[in-house]
């Protein structure tokens, strides 16, 4: 379905491809399209209009910037309103914290508990756990359970009914010896008054630094409300999506963002207690639209690139140099992780190994280290690096062989898989389109 | 739970009603305004000209016998209604149902059959307008949501012990729901075990033991990480060999797109062989409740559906959508936390609650 969605969002652009002027159909079409894809999205039915509404407006009233065509134009206007929607994220300080949970019934505190006193566990502070959740059988355990596999103390009692007696023992003690206390508490809805609160008189005794919200990916149109009465109640600072690694596409909790007046500061995408991460507007905006190249878009219109840089046509010819590949990464630096950017070109559903993409940008550093080491006939034709260059190379870059090696190998597989493309379906147009994207924001 | 909803249909019943009646009143008030400009000075002595001039046209082309004029006179008190009458409000309901969490899919479903059954349709003048658009909401509503599922009588219509399992993604319910079930059940006189089938998530085991224990229903359990298919399995063996009427199978809940755990919960349903597959899933979520829904029906079937956490919502919107995907029965809508917060679903009831009357 959102694939569809995407298409048709994508059909609706493609309209405004080579025109001159805007076109009042073509907008209104788009509108419309983009209306749909939000709404399927979950995201709220008012925001929807507000936001469709502002679009149409600019789109038809802002005169495009030079150099830039209409397509462009009308999509950078649904990019840049979106990410206004979106709101920045939410500042995660590392440093001593308390944090309070908060969030409807199986929205996924516990879990995400957890995972935040591991991603801050990670960082190198000392976290300590107090649940307040008193209501739900097995939510003590649950918790206990979670923490103990990393390590973290939890603090509770499953036969005391009071939470704020929990929280009003265990704070002091854990404030005592741990820079960030995470409060997890009971799932409760804005409708349930005593409920509401309990959570009241737990951030004022425990005085909470942050209040942030757990929203189900999958929440429909009650995201506004709940987050608004949440908010009333408590003041939310944050917004934490839970369960992105289902089909839902959490425009819910992009609701309760603007609700809030706060930011996503985390999304949850996973069973296990890794699977945290820290929100990426860009990332969340595609997965919404289902599609992927807006931001590129943008920055493309944005950097006046020339393309020069990086020579396609000897990419084409099968000519990829180590050269290439250092102009690539410096690329890739500025445009995200490379499964993002091969998931934005037209390529559908185009089969790229997936060593190809596991390179983190530390690792990236270190190769565009490595490659500072060598020299040009090196960088142009790779296959003169025998053991001896290695060496050689290794200790200028201050590395181990292994790492120049790692680099090799991996100049290969994207090698071949340039190579793979080319052999692809769809031609010489698509290839260059890919190619000109891949070097685009390169300057 | 569906307040918000009924009270927007009615606002939206009377706006559709409004617009018809425009319709409807259109044809004959634009001669009565025109007539002051071309014939004032008649105005005194012909009052009773302007329903002539409007009937004028398609009399000509009867011959004036009396019984022609009666049938005219039937004819020309009906009017039909055009899509440009009800495109507004149509739109109107089309954002009602949308805010109210039904997903786009279905309204456009509900919207489509609307129109369908609104437009070129004739209505005499003097019928109520009121009842054609609840009737046509009605029918639409009530195709879409469908029969609702006695589950007590259900019981009784089949051989014991009858085996339901519980299916859905993560945090929607479904330990709650069963231990709400269990409750329901009892209440109703029958015997029940309940199978402590998810162990994954951390704390699962103890909280549906301490449910059943509250309850004084009968827990089987292995330890955490254990197949939930053999406990499962033997808790059908617990429930045949104490003549139990009822087996209430507990799972893990999984996201529909993971493969392994769908594979799972299909080895599950191979091994304990249930009668009931039932879909549970919460009554705020939105569009994915769609997708999902469908999912699960697709890889382990689905017999009927609990809508969970309907009290965070007065909307439920989900309900139509759910229903209207699986094509399945509403079982139970859960309400609260408490053990008795479950409330069994009668379709009939909830569209006459909807539209406020019995029309």
């Amino acid at each position: 379905m959102l694939d569809n969605l995407g298409t048709s969002l994508k059909d609706a652009v493609k309209k405004l491809a080579g025109k001159t002027v805007i076109d009042r159909v073509a907008v209104d079409e788009l509108v419309r399209d983009l209306q749909r894809a939000l709404l399927s999205a979950d995201v709220n039915v008012k925001l929807v209009m507000q936001l469709s509404q502002a679009i149409k407006q600019r789109a038809l009233e802002e005169e495009p910037p030079k150099g830039m065509g209409v397509r462009e134009h009308v999509l950078r206007i649904v990019y840049q309103e979106l990410v206004r929607l979106m709101g920045k994220p939410g500042e995660v300080a590392l440093g001593p914290q308390t944090i309070l949970m908060a969030g409807l019934q199986g929205s996924g505190k516990t879990t995400t508990t957890a995972k935040l006193a591991r991603y801050f566990q990670r960082k190198g502070l000392r976290v300590g756990v107090i649940c307040a959740d008193t209501f739900r059988p097995g939510a003590y355990d649950q918790l206990k359970t979670l923490c103990d596999r990393i390590s973290v103390p939890c603090f509770g009692d499953p036969n005391e009914p009071d939470a704020l007696k929990i929280v009003r023992e265990g704070l002091p003690k854990y404030r005592r010896l741990y820079e960030v206390i995470i409060i997890d508490t009971q799932g409760r809805h804005a409708l349930e008054e005593n409920l509401i609160e309990e959570i009241v008189n737990i951030n004022e005794i425990s005085h909470a630094d942050h209040r942030w919200l757990v929203i189900d990916a999958a929440l429909g149109q009650q995201a506004s409300e709940q987050a608004r009465r949440f908010h009333e109640a408590i003041g939310i600072d944050g917004v934490l999506v839970t369960k992105m690694d289902g089909t839902a596409k959490g425009g819910g909790a992009l609701s309760a963002v603007a609700e809030t007046q706060s930011g996503i500061v985390f999304i949850g995408s996973g069973e296990t207690i890794e699977d945290l991460e820290r929100f990426d507007p860009d990332g969340f905006i595609s997965r919404l639209l289902g599609m992927g190249d807006l931001r590129a878009l943008v920055e493309r219109a944005e950097e006046a690139v020339s393309a020069e840089d990086l020579d396609v046509n000897a990419m084409l010819k099968g000519k990829f140099t180590l050269r290439d590949m250092y102009k690539q990464l410096e690329a890739l630096n500025k445009m995200g992780p490379l499964k993002q950017i091969m998931s934005m070109l037209p390529l559908g559903g185009m089969q790229i190994p997936d060593d190809a993409y596991d390179i983190t940008s530390t690792k990236m550093q270190r190769y565009k280290v490595i490659m500072d080491s060598m020299t040009p006939p090196e960088l142009d034709d790779p296959s003169v690096i025998g053991s001896s260059r290695i060496q050689r190379i290794a200790r200028g870059a201050g590395v181990m062989p292994d790492d120049v090696r790692d680099l090799i190998k991996y100049y290969k597989i994207m090698q071949r898989a340039l190579k793979g493309m080319r052999g692809m379906s769809g031609g010489k147009f698509n290839m260059q389109r890919m190619m000109k994207k891949f070097g685009g924001p390169s300057r | 739970m569906f307040d918000s909803l009924k009270k927007k249909l009615q606002n939206i019943r009377t706006k559709f009603a409004s617009n018809i009646e425009e319709a409807a009143g259109a044809e004959p008030e634009q001669p009565v305004a025109e007539l002051p400009e071309g014939a004032e000075a008649v105005e005194s002595g012909t009052p009773p000209a302007p329903p002539a001039s409007a009937e004028a046209p398609e009399k000509e082309r009867e011959k004036p016998t009396l019984f022609n004029r009666v049938k005219v006179l039937v004819r020309e008190r009906e009017v039909l209604l055009r899509e440009k009458d009800i495109e507004e409000p149509l739109f109107e309901l089309e954002m009602v149902l949308l805010e109210n969490d039904v997903a786009l899919p279905v309204t456009d479903e509900i919207i489509g059959r609307m129109r369908r059954d609104l437009v070129g349709r004739q209505r005499k003048i003097g019928s109520s307008v009121d009842d054609l658009v609840a009737s046509t909401l009605r029918s639409a509503l009530c195709g879409v949501l469908g029969e609702g599922l006695d589950l007590s009588r259900y019981i009784r219509e089949h051989e014991r012990p009858v085996k339901i399992l519980f299916t859905g993604v993560n945090g929607t319910g479904k330990t709650t729901t069963v231990a709400k079930v269990g409750h329901y059940l009892q209440k109703n006189g029958f015997t029940v075990v309940i199978g402590a089938g998810d162990t994954f998530r951390a704390g699962a085991i103890e909280q549906i033991r301490t449910h059943a224990d509250r309850l004084g229903i009968k827990t089987i359990q292995h330890q955490a990480g254990a197949d939930p298919s053999a406990v499962l399995f033997d808790a059908v063996q617990y429930a045949k060999a104490h003549n139990i009427d009822v087996v209430l199978a507990d799972t893990a809940g999984r996201f529909h797109n993971r493969a392994n755990l769908m594979n799972q919960l299909e080895k599950i349903r191979r091994v304990m062989k249930p009668d009931l597959v039932v879909y549970v899933d919460e009554a705020v979520a939105g569009n994915d409740a769609v997708i999902r829904a469908d999912e699960f029906n697709k890889a382990v079937g689905t017999d009927a559906v609990v809508l969970t956490k309907a009290d965070m919502d007065p909307k439920g919107g989900a309900a139509i959508s759910v229903a209207h995907t699986v094509g399945k029965p509403i079982l139970f809508l859960g309400t609260g936390q408490g053990y008795d917060d479950i409330m069994p679903f009668q379709p009939r009831a909830v569209v006459n609650e909807l539209l406020g009357d019995e029309a």
